[in-house]
């Protein structure tokens, strides 16, 4: 019954990075190998590669740990960033990111952050960028919020039709400055329903979609709203912003996500969302086209394998997994884990430090 | 089979199989707050050992999803409605059904169970002997998101109660994903899955299947389903009446409800058109799930029980 992810488009997953020689490895179903070049080569001291027993699903190419930086950084045009986990965690800055940041800009890479929360605005994000001392334009921010707002744009929603939020202020904010009428948000969270004999909610005729986020101020009310709006009014959209389970509110522990307010819809509703947000190609797609980058010349970097990593696969992108969010060494190589990213590192600052040993 | 529009002519084989009538409430017995007409003279009639049709009378309980009452929450509202007749151990609750799922499983009694849902389902678990925590009071609280502050939960709940919750809110849904996600074994139980319900006469409201689909999506996991369309509380009700099942008659107004559970269990099936499924629902060709029978309202069956 549970179905988590909706893509909004599919590109085929690429396995090969690029065509450049590259520190990886070919995918040949079971087999696991060091590096070679189109053949099965024997290792110089005459070794036998290490072979496991082939099975008959193929295995997803394991992730290498990153260990020449350089060769990641010069290979792509533009890293796309997550910020929980990858930039900041909580409010606190994760150790080596401003001087990261400088040195990928310095040589000229296209910087672009891509989040799933949407209690923010890009403006919003851009003032946290700004608070903790980073360069960043609020042009290169996607937040979910932004691409809710961005989606009904690029469908023509009619103006005159109006938006149900269930989420909190960004999502607000964006629809706003896309010039849609809204309805709803965190100020529902205060009304109250009596369920007895004769009470009928109203709800207005003319919301054509309901946008689904993660919300704080969730009730009863805001879910019978949208319920009747998705059941009753004709044609109205049912997106998320996105489906994570939980997230890191607070650095020190996880929080139930959008994924459970969207879930709530689901249930009651009995229809999926079309999602927006990670692993959703939406956001991909509409940069790629804003700033007309080709995907194969971007790198994914995250922390999270089902949203992160599954959206830049899922984009045709090169990924790469840090551990200082979410996901620990032991999960990414867990054998329940069926997403592997092109590479893995501790913290994007390794891309100062391996690129320095390398020198 | 195509169901059959209960009539003058099947309706005495129906009535002449059975020895039990299994009622749903939520739109079959009531609406919100409001009895549905001709249910008590129909359910007397039921009953009566001295019927044209029938010298014994039939059994007759109530098999309900809403876990928002306790069974005896639940004869009071039978009582308070003019149906005095309906005594508590007639009726089947999905609250019930949870404290008796943890109880034929050996919940240990030094383990917690939260409660998302009604005071129901918390005073089914304690008749049972178990602790719950949450419930409704946990409707007032807030949570709190500071960077030195942790959200604390109790390590030592090994259960997750989710059902109908008009008070659901984020703190509950975040103390429960923690037990679920971070207590080793902790169960996550659904009373039932419904997505609507009529919660009041004039208008369909979300149903449990809310409240666990939100939990499912944080926490990532299924739950373990004791009300409709599940069979577990067929168990209790053979035990009840020592009849099989194929001699029982599940009388419902949901179809991936009341007439699975009917159908999953052996029973005969007749739906009713008065609550969330109309006739157009019924024969649409997208819907798989065909009752025995069917007729707009129980008390369709008094004016065939009366029919020469």
């Amino acid at each position: 019954m549970l179905n988590r992810t909706t893509l909004v488009s599919s590109s085929s997953v690429s396995l090969l990075p690029n065509s450049k020689p590259f520190f990886s490895v070919k995918a040949f179903s079971g087999f696991r190998s060091s590096s070679f070049s189109g053949g099965f080569i024997r290792r110089i001291d005459h070794k036998p590669l290490r072979v496991m027993t082939p099975n008959l699903t193929p295995r997803a190419m394991a992730a290498q740990q990153l260990e020449n930086a350089d060769q990641l950084i010069d290979s792509v045009e533009t890293f796309i960033f997550d910020c929980d986990g990858v930039i900041w965690k909580g409010d606190k800055l994760i150790e080596g990111v401003p001087e990261t940041l400088d040195m990928l800009r310095a040589k000229g890479k296209r910087l672009v952050f891509v989040t799933n929360n949407s209690t923010k605005s890009r403006k919003q994000y851009g003032k946290k960028f700004e608070t903790l001392g980073l360069n960043v334009n609020e042009e290169e921010i996607f937040a979910s919020s932004f691409a809710a707002a961005a989606y009904l744009q690029s469908i023509n929603f009619p103006k005159d039709k109006k938006v149900y939020v269930i989420g909190e202020e960004g999502i607000l904010k964006e629809l706003d400055l896309a010039g849609f009428q809204y309805l709803g948000g965190p100020d529902d969270g205060k009304k109250q329903i009596e369920l007895k004999p004769g009470f009928l909610m109203e709800h207005d005729n003319d919301v054509g979609a309901v946008v689904v986020g993660f919300d704080r101020y969730f009730n009863y009310y805001k879910i019978q709203y949208g319920t009747l709006c998705i059941r009753e009014n004709p044609g109205c959209l049912f997106i998320a912003t996105n489906r994570d389970a939980v997230t890191h509110l607070t650095d020190a522990q996880e929080w139930a996500g959008g994924g459970s307010m969207v879930g709530a819809l689901v249930g009651s509703c009995q229809r999926e969302p079309l999602v927006v947000g990670k692993p959703s190609t939406f956001m991909m797609d509409y940069l790629a086209d804003k700033f007309g980058i080709e995907k194969s010349q971007i790198c994914m970097v995250g922390d999270r394998l089902d949203t992160d990593i599954l959206f830049g696969q899922n984009g045709g992108c090169k990924t790469l997994l840090v551990l200082s969010g979410v996901t620990s060494i032991s999960m990414l190589e867990s054998p329940e884990n069926k997403i592997q990213p092109d590479f893995y590192t501790s913290k994007i600052s390794d891309f100062l430090s391996l690129k320095a040993a390398n020198v | 089979m195509a169901p059959k529009l209960l009539s003058s002519t099947n309706f005495k084989s129906l009535f002449n199989s059975v020895d039990t009538f299994l009622f749903d409430c939520d739109g079959v017995i009531w609406k919100g707050d409001t009895l549905i007409d001709g249910v008590s003279h129909t359910l007397d009639l039921l009953r009566s050992k001295a019927s044209s049709l029938s010298h014994s009378g039939k059994n007759i309980v109530f098999v309900t999803n809403n876990s928002m009452k306790s069974r005896r929450q639940y004869a009071e509202k039978f009582r308070s409605l003019g149906l005095t007749s309906v005594t508590q151990d007639e009726i089947f609750s999905s609250s019930f059904a949870a404290a008796m799922y943890l109880k034929a499983n050996n919940f240990p009694k030094d383990k917690k169970v939260y409660v998302i849902g009604g005071e129901g389902i918390l005073e089914e678990l304690h008749l049972a002997g178990f602790t719950g925590l949450g419930g409704p009071e946990d409707g007032e609280k807030k949570a709190q998101w500071k960077s030195n502050s942790l959200f604390q939960h109790d390590k030592t709940v090994g259960a997750v109660v989710v059902g109908l919750d008009p008070n659901i809110n984020y703190y509950k849904l975040q103390y429960g994903t923690l037990c679920v996600r971070e207590n080793p074994g902790c169960l996550f139980i659904a009373t039932n899955r419904d997505a609507v319900g009529h919660m009041t006469d004039l208008q369909e409201w979300p149903g449990a299947g809310c409240m666990v689909a939100a939990m499912c999506g944080s926490t990532e996991r299924e739950p373990i389903v004791v009300g409709k369309p599940a069979t577990f509380m067929m168990d209790f009700l053979i035990q009840k009446f020592g009849t099989e099942t194929s001699r029982m008659c599940m009388v419902g107004d949901r179809l991936d409800t009341d007439v699975l559970f009917g159908q999953n269990a052996g029973c005969k099936t007749l739906l009713v058109l008065s609550g969330c499924t109309s006739e157009s629902n019924l024969l649409d060709e997208n819907n798989k799930i065909e009752p025995d029978y069917y007729t707009s309202m129980v008390s369709d069956i008094t004016k065939l029980m009366d029919s020469p």
